[in-house]
């Protein structure tokens, strides 16, 4: 009772109270917040790895798996060398590929094979980039993917660390399976494909993106639509 | 005036401004966790399977005036634990500045946290369950800077 009628000492036992409960919260937080730091990109693999075997032509063709768009035994193979991060490869998906696909391939004249390219020296993520639209086409959207990546590439790309939580906004948007995706983007799948597929365009001397291989051989004199469509429809045999 | 004196007759003012320190500090803790996830330094927001976190964090409203939201938050919380945290101490408990600082800063986090949360019922239509935490941290600090409001009146 004697206590009690201290006001000052009941002050100070209540501000002691407080500061103990303050303290809790900060030693529960930073302990929240240093397990997710510790934790961060939760081994997302952001650049390319020694692959073994590769060395050997065949396995580097089986291992450098592309992405294939239209019919297996069109006349005309188009080659594709994309780089996410490469503003080029954004207007080149944006201005030229949906009439590619819209007067060429789905028409039967045309496959589309993308491979990636990641110039990891100038794009620091373009390779969780490849990564992550390869995670998208094991749920079966990597071309929404595809498409969503150059949409937004103004976004993500500026960003100063490897830009994951935006990659899960768009696997979300995209309507993918976010837990899947985002296991996948924080693990190492797919590092050894988008290396292999490095390492192809090395072989094959591409140098910059998009790189463009119709039929085996480079192309580098169009400018247009119409120039594209023209070489294509050479090989096509139109 | 006495600071002690200043305490006893009105109690309530400095438990309610304890409250918003506490408040305060988990609301920074969460705006923290969202503004490194928005850095790239944490990977996966921990927001439930429908992905809504990031979703929101990725709109093109997770920005306002060229600075992150989460940076707002992480700005606006340390600003009213720092006050709340003046305001606890005897020689300030009857301060009418921290008293006008407190509700001023809390009134702006409420709206703000108003508006964010109108945003992605009708606009992004996704919902983030972290800073749907923090609009609640933001509406319980405001009310409780209520009592702000007849302190600054008395003085």
């Amino acid at each position: 009772m004697g206590r009690r009628n201290k006001p000052g000492a009941s002050k100070r036992g209540g501000l002691r109270q407080f500061y103990l409960v303050l303290a809790l919260v900060a030693v529960v937080g930073i302990a929240a917040l240093g397990y997710a730091v510790a934790r961060g990109g939760g081994g997302a693999v952001l650049e390319p790895i020694a692959v073994e075997g590769l060395d050997d032509a065949r396995t580097l063709v089986a291992k450098a798996e592309g992405m294939a768009l239209g019919d297996p035994s069109a006349p005309a193979k188009l080659l594709i060398f994309n780089d996410f991060q490469c503003p080029a490869c954004a207007a080149f998906a944006a201005q030229i590929t949906p009439f590619l696909k819209a007067e060429l391939v789905d028409a039967g004249k045309l496959q589309i094979v993308y491979h990636d390219f990641p110039l990891v020296n100038v794009h620091p993520h373009a390779f969780i980039a490849a990564r992550a639209a390869r995670c998208a086409g094991e749920q079966g959207k990597y071309w929404e993917y595809y498409s969503m990546l150059f949409g937004q590439q103004g976004r993500w790309s500026t960003r100063p660390r490897a830009p994951l939580g935006d990659f899960e906004g768009y696997a979300a948007e995209v309507g993918l399976d976010r837990d899947a995706f985002g296991a996948c983007l924080r693990s190492d799948r797919y590092a050894d494909v988008v290396t292999a597929n490095m390492q192809l365009g090395q072989q094959l001397g591409v140098d910059g993106t998009p790189t463009l291989i119709l039929n085996g051989r480079r192309i580098r004199d169009w400018r247009s639509f119409a120039d594209l469509k023209r070489l294509i429809e050479g090989e096509a045999g139109n | 005036m006495d600071a002690g004196r200043v305490e006893t007759r009105d109690g309530a003012a400095p438990l309610t401004r304890m409250g918003i320190a506490v408040l305060s500090l988990a609301g920074l803790f969460i705006a923290a966790y969202l503004l490194l996830h928005r850095l790239g330094i944490v990977g996966t927001l921990q927001c439930g399977a429908d992905g809504g976190c990031s979703v929101v964090q990725s709109s093109r409203w997770a920005v306002f005036l060229g600075i992150p939201v989460p940076a707002w938050g992480v700005g606006g919380y340390g600003l009213l634990l720092g006050t709340a945290l003046a305001g606890v101490q005897p020689g300030l408990a009857g301060d009418r500045r921290i008293a006008a600082l407190l509700f001023a800063l809390s009134a702006f986090a409420f709206t703000f946290s108003l508006y964010l949360t109108a945003l992605e019922a009708f606009v992004i239509h996704a919902w983030c369950r972290w800073c749907l935490a923090s609009a609640g941290i933001a509406t319980a600090i405001f009310l409780l800077s209520l009592p702000e409001i007849r302190r600054l009146r008395r003085g």
